[in-house]
């Protein structure tokens, strides 16, 4: 943590001040620039085509904090994360749509809030509850375990059960206006996008606190070498449970938000796919650092974007290119994951800490 | 009864598909360490590239031969640009690049040969189940599993006996003493992913014969990790007698318990049993057990 550079000759005097939010005015002054270019800069300069794009760039860092959460910090390989979306997801709909909400709720706009922390909370669980192996098994043994999550989860429990509840086969769909939070009804992109600016900058103030308090350090400890922190007198199982808790929160809040995204529900929208995605995200972005899953989706998402509208152009010539499309992304995808691990297996957030310090000391470097 | 006896035969069949994919999944851990998540693709390029050389009109055995080779040189090729650089480096970053890989792969096979289901016309095998008794084997299926016996013995034997196999598994025990001893590493780890691409080959050819090839085939490496687990990460026994447990699994559960939980329980009891199995057992039947010392 403290790897931040103080003025000359200031010194941390105690551990509370070397672990504080606000360490330099400097600090302060960035983080509210950030706020105001995230809540105010961008919603004014972008139009509604790229307001969407930043909001998908949200929803895939919210999934990617959870699996940083448990691959960066805990060291528990997981590659079943879209598992916990999805029961967030299928929760929040379920709730907003089935349960009998009393009308004043209904009129305060209230249901949908409370829908996303149940949301959060039914995930939490269900993700303890695959993460219980970990108690016995790691590494290579853990994926397998996460990997029988997915598709117990998505393929079985939601495609053959939960989504036959009303009669409407596969999808569900929410009606317009059934969105409410609060006096605000989310429809527009621009609103979306606002629910996911809030509910992200949440989870990574959320995220950040809990890593640099005593479950932070027994993730890192644990994720160092589990046996010397069992020595030290952490509880291993008690804090591989609540990494899996936590990471299932924020996949929870994550696939509650994605109903908002979309208004419409699917098992197809969280396949092995978007877990196999959420681990690369993290990858490129860098394993072990909040930034590094933000700078994870908005590469991943941007370049896909990017790839998408270099295509397009070229379809005139090629109109093969255009119909076989989602195979050039999945072989992008691949390669970006392949390349970043040979050439740069710190990921981008490791760039982004080499470029500070050079700016740091400069122009009067050693 | 007759209906117990039915999946029983047909479990032992189709769990002879997954013990030759499982095998190619083993022979690459216990060479290099390496967890391969793409085995899917890998049987899929078999069968794709098998299918289009039979549709050139070769002869089904020479097609599968080519195969073969054309297995041989992928294999070297991907572990020389991919795998290679990446000894050492930490278990994520291994498995995400065979992850990596096979999302490469599956966009390749979807590019060059796009998403019908292709079947091998005229059939090779024979579509008239032999008859045993009240049995009724599908003719594809027995070759399936007489060829992963066969494989059986003859990776055994190359294990126990020839130079290059005793250099492999000198290489995934301790890499350092191997190459101390003059174990050319690199050679081993090229031959592994050849040999891996060639069994993966020849299962997806295999498979391919019994109800066509799509993009869809490539879950069967998934399917195949419940069997490796089963019988142990490093053991070539345990993954045909892992691989036929699987395939008996499925289809008891498939016959008995799908009228209580109806829908798809077939495909998901492996991943199930698994979970519950690495709870108890989690170095499989015969794998080896890693003790840890700080």
């Amino acid at each position: 943590m403290s790897s931040v550079w103080l003025p000359c000759g200031d010194y941390h005097q105690d551990y509370r001040e070397d672990q504080g939010w606000w360490q330099t005015r400097f600090i302060k002054g960035k983080m509210i620039l950030l706020l105001l270019v995230a809540f105010v800069v961008m919603p004014l300069l972008l139009d509604g085509y790229w307001i969407s794009v930043a909001t998908m760039v949200g929803y895939t860092a919210m999934g990617a904090l959870g699996v940083q959460l448990l691959i960066g910090y805990a060291g528990l390989l997981t590659l079943g994360h879209a598992a916990f979306i999805a029961v967030g997801a299928y929760t929040s709909t379920m709730l907003v749509l089935q349960f009998p909400w009393p009308q004043f709720m209904l009129d305060a706009g209230l249901a949908y809030p409370v829908s996303i922390l149940a949301a959060g909370v039914v995930a939490g669980f269900w993700s303890v509850l695959f993460g219980l192996p970990s108690a016995k098994v790691k590494g290579f043994y853990l994926i397998l375990t996460t990997m029988a999550a997915q598709f117990i989860t998505v393929d079985f429990v939601l495609t053959q059960y939960i989504s036959q509840i009303g009669g409407r086969g596969q999808a569900f769909s929410l009606p317009p206006g059934t969105i409410k939070i609060g006096p605000w009804v989310i429809d527009t992109e621009l609103s979306i996008y606002f629910v996911m600016a809030v509910l992200l900058s949440l989870m990574i103030i959320v995220l950040a606190n809990l890593l640099r308090s005593k479950p932070g350090r027994a993730w890192v400890a644990i994720r160092d070498n589990d046996i010397a922190a069992e020595a030290l007198g952490i509880n291993i199982i008690w804090y591989k449970l609540l990494a899996f808790f936590v990471a299932g929160f924020m996949a929870g809040v994550a696939g509650a938000f994605w109903v908002c995204n979309t208004a419409a529900l699917s098992p197809e929208h969280f396949q092995w796919f978007l877990s196999l995605w959420l681990v690369g995200v993290i990858l490129i972005g860098g394993v072990g650092s909040i930034q590094g899953a933000v700078f994870g989706s908005i590469f991943m998402v941007v370049v896909m974007e990017l790839l998408q509208l270099a295509v397009i152009p070229l379809a005139d010539y090629f109109p093969q290119l255009l119909m076989d499309f989602a195979y050039i992304k999945d072989m992008a995808f691949g390669l970006a994951i392949c390349a970043f691990l040979i050439y740069e297996p710190n990921g981008l957030a490791y760039r982004w800490w080499q470029a500070k310090n050079y700016f740091n000391l400069w122009p009067f470097s050693y | 009864m007759e209906l117990f006896f039915m999946s029983l035969t047909t479990g032992i069949m189709v769990g002879g598909i997954y013990a030759l994919v499982a095998l190619g999944w083993v022979l690459i851990y216990k060479c290099s360490g390496v967890l391969n998540l793409a085995m899917g693709e890998l049987t899929l390029i078999g069968a794709y590239v098998t299918y289009s050389f039979y549709e050139m009109g070769m002869p089904f055995i020479l097609a599968v031969f080519l195969t073969l080779l054309v297995g041989i040189v992928l294999g070297f090729l991907t572990e020389r640009i991919f795998l290679d650089r990446l000894i050492g480096e930490p278990i994520l970053a291994v498995i995400m690049v065979t992850v990596g890989l096979s999302f490469f792969l599956k966009g390749l096979i979807g590019y060059l040969w796009g998403s019908d289901t292709r079947v091998f016309e005229p059939s090779v095998f024979d579509i008239k189940p032999i008859s045993v008794g009240i049995l009724k084997i599908s003719p594809v299926y027995l070759w399936s599993f007489i060829l992963a016996i066969v494989l059986l013995i003859v990776f055994v034997c190359f294990f126990k006996y020839t130079r290059w196999g005793l250099s492999m598994q000198a290489t995934a025990d301790d890499e350092t003493a191997a190459l101390s001893l003059g174990v050319s590493a690199r050679f081993v780890y090229s031959a592994a992913w050849a040999i891996a691409f060639m069994s993966a080959g020849v299962g997806g050819a295999l498979l391919g014969n019994i109800n066509g090839i799509n993009i869809s085939v490539g879950y069967l490496g998934l399917l195949v990790l419940p069997a490796v687990v089963l019988g142990g990460l490093n053991s070539v026994p345990g993954a045909i007698v892992g691989g036929i447990l699987i395939g008996l699994l499925q289809n008891f559960s498939g016959t008995y318990l799908d009228q209580y939980f109806p829908g798809g329980v077939k495909e998901i009891v492996p991943f199930v049993f698994m979970a519950v199995f690495l709870l108890f057992k989690p170095y499989g039947l015969w794998g080896w057990e890693r003790i840890e010392r700080v």
